[in-house]
């Protein structure tokens, strides 16, 4: 499948169809946050990004690591593309990006969030070619089986497939703790059975944060001076 | 218009699954089997800023001791709590005070609907727990800048507390703490995206709802 004729890999902003303009709000001060900030790790995605740096987990074990949030609750694939063609990612030189998004595009197939999600990747190795980036997962979601689950998994399994093929990039499968042995998720984990709780946070916090001192590790810092 | 067949605010709807993984009707369920273990003395009901409150330590620090229940569903507008309210989640609890904070999810809606909204809940909350004081929380401002929807919610806020007033079971509270800096702008240190609360955000909210919640609760005391 080719990048033109997939809707999930086509930039698109969110429409302020409620009026108050929070979207655009929100993209505007990420863009000034990037003329004000040296991200050593940029985290770039939906709500799952965002409502991570509302827990403790993002100042015990993120912002430690001068790590930027630019996640905005309800994006697809297409409206991430979008602001990071937009401004997201100038005047930063992260070494490290986390992305996450795709479990808000409704309107695509698996294969094609899957794309859309190859596309953002594929923007940010043109932009910043030096950073590795890691793919978070799509989660499981909904209290019992359900479609939705079966599509996020499916994402997954193309992206396994695909993403080794782009260089320096790392999928890297939080979901396995989620689902119990009778296919339920519990609230304590995903208090709407899509979002995480603090512990649910608390749950994927260790791989994640290990990976990222490993890769940070290999990456010798820029000098800053060639930023200016 | 206060309620009635003709607004959409006031006419029981349950939200419709279009997503797929029926979550809205998996939370709504664990609510109403929640609600038959515990005996809780206050509830909270309404969106996502009750739903919020609950993933914070200011609600095990403030709201768990004094035995509360949360029943917030985030995206919900008073057509869908009203859905809940009378579809199984009041049937099984008495508490003393129920806190209920909705509004700013209808969108398409008239700030007369929408006060017509919160009025046919406490109409139902006060039928179903005629022992319950019913405390209103005033809508917030929201969007980064000035916008019709912050409008739309002060004047549902002036409504509702009008239409309170005389009423002696049920009363508003105003909990913005001044969020609007005086340039007009909202920061997001206090709404993260300019409608939801920060932790920080929350403790500021919570420590005047908690002495409230504290006096109803004393007050109910025979
Ligand atoms: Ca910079």
């Amino acid at each position: 499948m080719s990048e033109e004729e997939n809707p999930a890999a086509e930039p698109l902003p969110v429409q302020d169809v409620q009026g108050d303009g929070r979207w655009m709000s929100q993209h505007n001060r990420f863009v000034q946050e990037c003329k004000d900030a040296e991200p050593d790790v940029l985290f770039v995605g939906d709500s799952m990004v965002q409502l991570m740096q509302q827990y403790e987990v993002w100042r015990e074990l993120y912002s430690p690591l001068h790590a930027l949030n630019f996640g905005i609750g309800g994006d697809t694939t297409c409206n991430l593309l979008w602001r990071l063609q937009n401004g997201e990612l100038e005047n930063i030189r992260p070494r490290v990006v986390v992305l996450w998004v795709g479990t808000n595009n409704h309107e695509h197939t698996a294969e094609q969030v899957a794309g859309g999600i190859v596309a953002i990747v594929q923007l940010l190795h043109s932009r910043l070619p030096k950073a590795k980036i890691v793919v978070l997962g799509l989660l499981p979601r909904g209290e019992f089986p359900n479609p939705l689950r079966e599509k996020n998994s499916a994402v997954n399994n193309y992206l396994r497939a695909s993403l080794p093929r782009l260089g320096p990039v790392q999928f890297l499968d939080v979901g396995g703790g989620f689902v119990h042995s009778d296919g339920t998720i519990s609230c304590r984990d995903m208090f709407d059975f899509l979002h995480l709780t603090a512990s649910g946070y608390g749950v994927i916090a260790t791989p994640l944060h290990e990976l990222l001192l490993q890769l940070l590790e290999e990456t010798p810092q820029e000098r800053r001076a060639s930023l200016v | 218009m206060s309620c009635g067949d003709d607004n959409p605010a006031a006419t029981p709807t349950p939200c419709e699954d279009v997503q797929g993984d029926g979550r809205w009707m998996s939370m709504h369920n664990r609510f109403v089997s929640d609600s038959k273990g515990k005996e809780p003395e206050v509830l909270f009901v309404g969106d996502s800023l009750v739903q919020l409150l609950h993933e914070f330590e200011v609600w095990r620090k403030l709201f768990s001791p004094l035995h509360t229940l949360n029943f917030g569903i985030g995206g919900d507008a008073t057509q869908h709590v009203l859905w809940r309210l009378i579809n199984g989640e009041v049937d099984h609890i008495c508490p003393k005070v129920v806190v209920l904070w909705v509004g700013t999810n209808n969108h398409g809606h008239t700030p007369e609907q929408i006060c017509g909204g919160i009025m046919a809940i406490i109409n139902v909350i006060n039928q179903r727990l005629p022992q319950a004081h019913i405390l209103v929380l005033g809508l917030l401002p929201r969007g980064k800048s000035p916008n019709p929807l912050r409008d739309r919610n002060a004047r549902v806020n002036t409504l509702v507390q009008a239409e309170l007033a005389p009423l002696s079971f049920a009363s508003f509270l105003d909990v913005d703490p001044g969020f609007v800096q005086p340039d007009g702008s909202i920061l997001h240190q206090d709404l993260y995206d300019y409608l939801h609360l920060t932790p920080q955000a929350y403790q500021r909210v919570c420590r005047p709802l908690h002495a409230r919640v504290k006096a109803l609760l004393e007050a109910h005391a025979p």
